[in-house]
């Protein structure tokens, strides 16, 4: 396959920590406005995938394109975010001791020089779009609120809210219904859903009613590769994703 | 007539010295060497130095007293009959002896003597005399030091007199001195090439530094000699820069020590537990201070165990410092896990406290810690001189981390605290009591930190500063080994200690310490977890 | 208009406090030189310079505590940015001596006469003029920031080895200026001067102008800050404390901002040290001593760090303990202050002001959400202000 025409292309890419193999050989390929979920067993090297795409670590060996023409290991996380690719961790991750809305106004696409920030005044444009992002995260009653004081599930929501913000091209969006309810998880799933209208998203989870709600193609990872690749009804009945990952 | 010398002067040598091999000097009798004492008073200095040559040719034991009389202006001779006498002024007299009996004489009116005198070539003449003499004394030490006089004045005429020394000579390191002396002589006088090219030879074998001095004025002369003279000075200054490096390694693993044995404590409250110990300098002079009371303690009941009071202050040491650092653990560091940087605050006010304790208790200026003897001097390592503290101080700093590698890695209560320190909850979910051990891992970094006072304390001040000195040095060793590695520590201590060594020369040692800073701060930027940093997810955050 | 731009930039207490200083700068000056030595009023010269002295260590916390408040950067070498804009003032003040000096040469200061040198050492050049000492003064100690900055942050040293770095800076800097070769009069310092801008400075007025040149600094050091923390930058440079990487997936090149309140701040340590060195009359190799760089950070903690206000206060209160204490029971002050360290760190972590912004803050919170969810009760999850977590 070609890198040409993808949105992102992942091909042969390895990395090890002290001689533990955590990607190996790894080829993966998202195409412009595809929704993709990953799954696979704890330690398979979902995280870490997300890591190489975004910079944070760079592989051994392999290729990583973006938009088929951008070589992502050259470029460090803050050049990634603004080529287009957003992220929300694991483990959510807001500025704790900012309002709800600032957290949305730091992720503002916009410049991002410090002199720019030292001068920004916020336009009516922005304010806009902070109140239209807060309606759909459905926190626009909590805008002034702390992050810090936002439950968990809340938290999950402002983080992808500021993907969101920062309108990116492709979302990495790593365990988002993690610690959520039933209702919420639908909430969310109906969410990425409409997300995905416009943009291309990279889902990793482990709930499989979710999975199963998003409706896309499913990866399964283990042990660094791809073990399986299809709907979620051919994965899930492949005798070796039931083996390792989803059981008898 | 040449023959007759030849054979009085053979004569008066074997009679001189044949016995004096054995028994040292020789008594010659009177009647040669009154003569002899008399020529001393000769008119001219030329005649005068023969008469001293003469005089210590005779090898008589009496003689280098009478010489050392000459060179003291203490020889006098009656203006009126010309004897020769030795005298001390006592009124307007001169309290006179007889130079060769040692009798008392009649007191000379002062007016009635003249003093001998002597010019500086004379001086010196009597002086190498006076080595030529001792060089068949009995006493070794005697030898020894007459043969390093002439080694010093390298004066030709002694060469025969050498010859014999040598000969006679039982003891071997004597006998070394003695041949690098006749090598210095020969090198200095005009005997043939092919005598001076073993000269050289025999000088290269020698004392590096020595040899230097003798050869460089030969490396100008033309022939075979000047020749010979710049390959063995090229020779020897490979040598000397060969050990050179050595020294430098030495010193530089010594001074590493001093730094092992001061970080290593931190290694434990900082680098394992992450709490930024700002008081460990305090733990460390508390070490010292212990030392301290230990030895008073002795010094008044049991003043015969003083080679032993450093022995009795490690554990001393260990138990004091360990038990401070228990009770700041349980009072104050247990709050603030998680918060290294308020460590850093609480810490630096205990050491502030600290501090002023000992100073409050102890006074404010040094106190005085003793040396046992067996730290004490020092012994020759190849062309290096190495005091036996620095080779204590490594061997102990070595020891201790050893010891500690063993506490770490084979017994439960070392495999307890890399349990706690690498996940708390799970540790305390398995049952282990992480206040406790949480306790011990601080006080073992702190008894570490007393047992390193205990060393330091025999090579620096002890005064209420002296953590201060060590606290910053500290912290950069365990930063640049790396946090959490007890290798690290060691690895780092070491090589900053060889940096500093081999900076000094050309920067001293002020600019190379801040050389080695400077470089630290470039390196970290490197290598921004230290030399060698633990990997993982936990530490990236 | 003016004042519209200036209330946008600074809060109600912000304004308060720069008010204050301002009418510090007026009165002081005017109490000491025109009340009658009798009156109640009069502020004698002795307390105008320590005061003065005070309000330059606040002006350094201020400086630390941008970078440490709200960057999470602890820098535990300040003291050298301090230091270094003093002995650029020093500089100049040393060479209005001229020939007043105890050997009289008229273009060499006294310890260079001793030292045997012939001629002044290139760097002493141009420090006979005000403004270019005055340029110095922020220069030296910006660019030696930005350059350590620059390699510091671009290879993301943080946390603790951030601190330990800056504190080897400041060790190697004592050492350095510890040395007679050096050329900065060895340990001895610079001393003895005499004029300022061809002022006495021995004399009241200059005392009382200096003191009134410090109160505005202070004041404009607290607008800059405010201006900073307040602008979108400031969000950011909270948000790197807080969450740094995720500042960096969100595009902000953290490096960036990091260097340029890290520079900003060792610029204000700068003209702190500059003001000092006049009213204390020496500047010496000690004001390097790693020792007065965590002080300045118990300042900052003692009065809140993440605050403004704060660190004034803690400043202004620590010193003034200091003083008293030194003077009073010298053997108990290293009690006292080791003592306040514990305290302060163990049952008051955010401070003085931190202790009151708490209570405001959930004040404030607890508004915005009875106004968010009316009927429900307003639970408290966490601690409003997070920790900061920068040395993880
Ligand atoms: N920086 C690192 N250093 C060392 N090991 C790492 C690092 N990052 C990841 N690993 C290891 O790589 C493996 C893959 O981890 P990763 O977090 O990618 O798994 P995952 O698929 O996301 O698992 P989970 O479902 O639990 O989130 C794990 O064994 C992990 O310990
Ligand atoms: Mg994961």
């Amino acid at each position: 396959m070609k890198a040409k025409d993808t949105l992102l292309y992942l091909d042969g890419v390895s990395v090890s920590f002290d001689g533990f193999r955590a990607i190996n050989n790894l080829s993966l390929v998202l195409q412009a406005g595809e929704m993709r979920a990953v799954i696979g067993p704890n330690g398979a090297g979902k995280t870490t995938m997300m890591d190489i795409i975004t910079g944070k670590t760079r592989p051994d060996t392999g290729d990583v394109y973006f938009k088929g023409e951008i070589d992502l290991t050259r470029h460090d996380e803050a050049e990634i975010a603004l080529l287009g690719i957003g992220r929300k961790f694991q483990k959510p991750t807001v500025f704790e001791s900012h309002t709800v809305e600032d957290n949305l106004m730091l992720a503002l696409a916009g410049p991002r020089s410090a002199f720019s920030a030292l001068f920004h005044r916020q336009s009516a444009d922005e304010a806009e779009r902070i109140d239209d992002i807060l309606h759909t995260i459905r926190l626009h009653t909590k805008r002034d609120w702390l992050a810090a004081n936002l439950s968990h599930g809340q938290k999950q929501w402002l983080e992808i809210g500021m993907l969101l913000a920062q309108d990116p091209k492709l979302l990495l969006v790593d365990e988002p219904v993690a610690g959520m309810t039933d209702a919420e998880t639908a909430e969310t799933a109906k969410l990425l859903r409409e997300i995905a209208k416009t943009r291309s998203v990279l889902v990793v989870e482990h709930d499989m009613h979710f999975v199963r709600e998003l409706d896309v193609k499913v990866t399964c990872l283990h042990e660094g590769s791809v073990l399986a690749e299809g709907s979620l009804d051919y994965v899930s009945n492949d005798q070796r994703v039931i083996e390792v990952y989803l059981g008898r | 007539m040449q023959l007759i010398r030849l054979l009085a002067v053979f004569l008066v040598l074997s009679g001189v010295f044949a016995p004096g091999m054995e028994a040292g000097a020789e008594t010659v009798d009177d009647a040669t060497l009154r003569p002899l004492i008399q020529a001393l008073a000769a008119e001219n200095f030329d005649e005068t130095t023969k008469a001293v040559s003469g005089l210590a040719k005779t090898g008589d034991a009496r003689v280098s007293a009478i010489l050392n009389a000459l060179t003291a202006g203490d020889l006098y001779i009656v203006k009126a009959d010309k004897a020769v006498f030795i005298g001390k002024r006592d009124g307007s007299d001169y309290a006179a002896t007889d130079p060769l009996t040692g009798a008392k004489l009649a007191p000379v009116p002062r007016n009635a003597a003249e003093k001998i005198k002597v010019n500086n070539r004379l001086r010196r003449d009597i002086a190498a005399a006076i080595g030529g003499l001792t060089l068949m004394s009995d006493n070794p030490a005697e030898r020894r030091s007459a043969a390093e006089t002439i080694l010093k004045t390298r004066d030709p005429e002694s060469i025969a007199l050498l010859d014999q020394a040598i000969a006679a000579e039982k003891d071997s390191g004597i006998k070394a001195v003695m041949q690098q002396a006749k090598a210095a002589a020969v090198l200095n006088s005009t005997a043939p090439d092919d005598a001076k090219i073993a000269a050289i030879a025999e000088v290269t074998a020698g004392n590096s530094r020595d040899a230097l001095g003798l050869l460089t004025p030969l490396q100008g002369s033309d022939g075979p000699v000047g020749d010979a003279a710049h390959s063995a000075i090229d020779s020897i200054n490979g040598k000397l820069a060969l050990w050179n490096g050595i020294q430098n390694i030495v010193y530089g693993l010594s001074l590493g020590s001093v730094l092992l044995l001061a970080a290593i404590g931190l290694a434990i409250t900082f680098g394992v537990m992450g709490v930024i110990n700002m008081a460990h300098g305090e733990m460390v002079m508390i070490g010292a201070y212990t030392t301290f009371v230990v030895q008073q303690i002795i010094r008044a009941s049991a003043p015969g165990l003083f080679d032993y009071s450093l022995l009795i202050a490690l554990p001393a040491a260990f138990i004091v410092s360990g038990a401070v650092g228990v009770v700041i653990e349980r009072g104050i560091i247990r709050f603030l896990y998680g918060r290294p940087l308020e460590t850093l605050l609480a810490t630096w006010g205990i050491s502030l406290v600290l501090q002023q304790a000992i100073r409050s208790w102890f006074g404010a200026s040094n106190v005085q810690v003793g040396n046992p003897s067996w730290m004490a001097g020092s012994f020759d390592l190849g062309l290096l001189t190495l005091t036996w503290s620095r080779l204590w101080i490594i061997v102990f700093a070595l020891s201790v981390f050893a010891v500690l590698q063993l506490v770490l890695k084979k017994t439960m209560l070392g495999l307890r605290m890399r349990a706690v320190t690498q996940n708390r909850r799970m540790a305390s979910a398995m049952g282990i009591r992480t206040p406790w051990v949480d306790a011990l891992t601080f006080g073992l970094g702190s008894g570490i930190a007393g047992i390193a006072g205990v060393a330091l304390s025999q090579i620096d001040n002890v005064s209420p500063n002296l953590g201060q000195g060590y606290i910053i040095d500290s912290f950069v060793v365990v930063v640049f080994g790396g946090v959490g590695n007890l290798w690290g520590t060691l690895v780092g201590a070491m090589s900053l200690g060889i940096a500093n060594k081999f900076l000094e020369p050309f920067a001293g040692a002020v600019l190379g310490k801040i050389l080695v800073l400077v470089l630290i701060i470039l390196f970290i930027q490197k290598r921004p977890r230290g030399l060698f940093a633990l990997k993982g997810r936990a530490i990236e955050a | 208009m003016i004042t519209q731009w200036f209330f946008t930039h600074v809060d109600r207490r912000g304004a308060i406090v720069i008010a204050l200083l301002v009418a510090l700068a007026c009165l002081v000056p005017l109490s000491n030189l025109l009340l009658p030595p009798t009156s109640a009023l009069h502020v004698p010269t002795y307390l105008v310079s320590l005061i003065g002295k005070y309000l330059t260590y606040a002006l350094l916390a201020v400086a630390l505590d941008l970078v440490w408040g709200f960057c999470g950067i602890l820098s535990l070498g300040h003291g050298a940015f301090f230091a270094l804009g003093g002995y650029a003032m020093g500089m100049y003040l040393m060479r209005q001596i001229g020939p007043r000096g105890v050997y009289a040469d008229p273009v060499l200061p006294d310890f260079m006469v001793f030292l045997n040198w012939k001629e002044l050492p290139w760097f002493w050049h141009g420090f006979n003029h005000f403004w270019f000492a005055a340029l110095m003064v922020v220069l030296v100690p910006g660019i030696l920031a930005f350059g350590f900055g620059w390699l510091a942050f671009r290879s993301r040293v943080t946390g603790v080895y951030l601190s330990i770095i800056t504190q080897a800076l400041t060790y190697a800097l004592l050492l350095a200026f510890f040395r007679n070769d050096m050329g900065f009069g060895g340990n001895n310092g610079l001393t003895d001067f005499k004029d300022i801008l061809g002022f006495n400075i021995q004399a009241d007025s200059t005392r009382s102008m200096l003191f009134a040149a410090t109160a505005l600094f202070l004041a404009l050091a607290v607008f800059v800050t405010s201006f900073i923390v307040r602008s979108k930058l400031g969000k950011v440079l909270v948000g790197v404390r807080d969450a740094e990487s995720r500042m960096r997936f969100l595009g902000y090149r953290v490096d960036r901002y990091k260097l340029f309140v890290w520079t900003v701040s060792a610029m204000m340590a700068g003209i702190a040290g500059a003001l000092y060195v006049p009213q204390v009359g020496i500047i010496n190799p000690s004001e390097f001593e790693p020792a007065n760089s965590i002080e300045a950070v118990i300042w900052v903690a003692v009065g809140g760090r993440g605050t403004i206000i704060g660190p004034i206060l803690g400043a202004v209160l620590v010193n003034f303990g200091k003083t008293y204490f030194t003077a009073a029971f010298p053997e108990i002050w290293l009690f006292a202050l080791g003592a306040l360290f514990i305290l302060v760190t163990l049952f008051l972590p955010k401070g003085i002001l931190g202790l009151y912004g708490t209570w405001e803050t959930k004040r404030k919170d607890r508004i915005a959400r009875k106004r968010s969810e009316p009927g429900s009760p307003a639970t408290e999850r966490a601690t409003p202000i997070a920790e900061p977590q920068a040395a993880e």
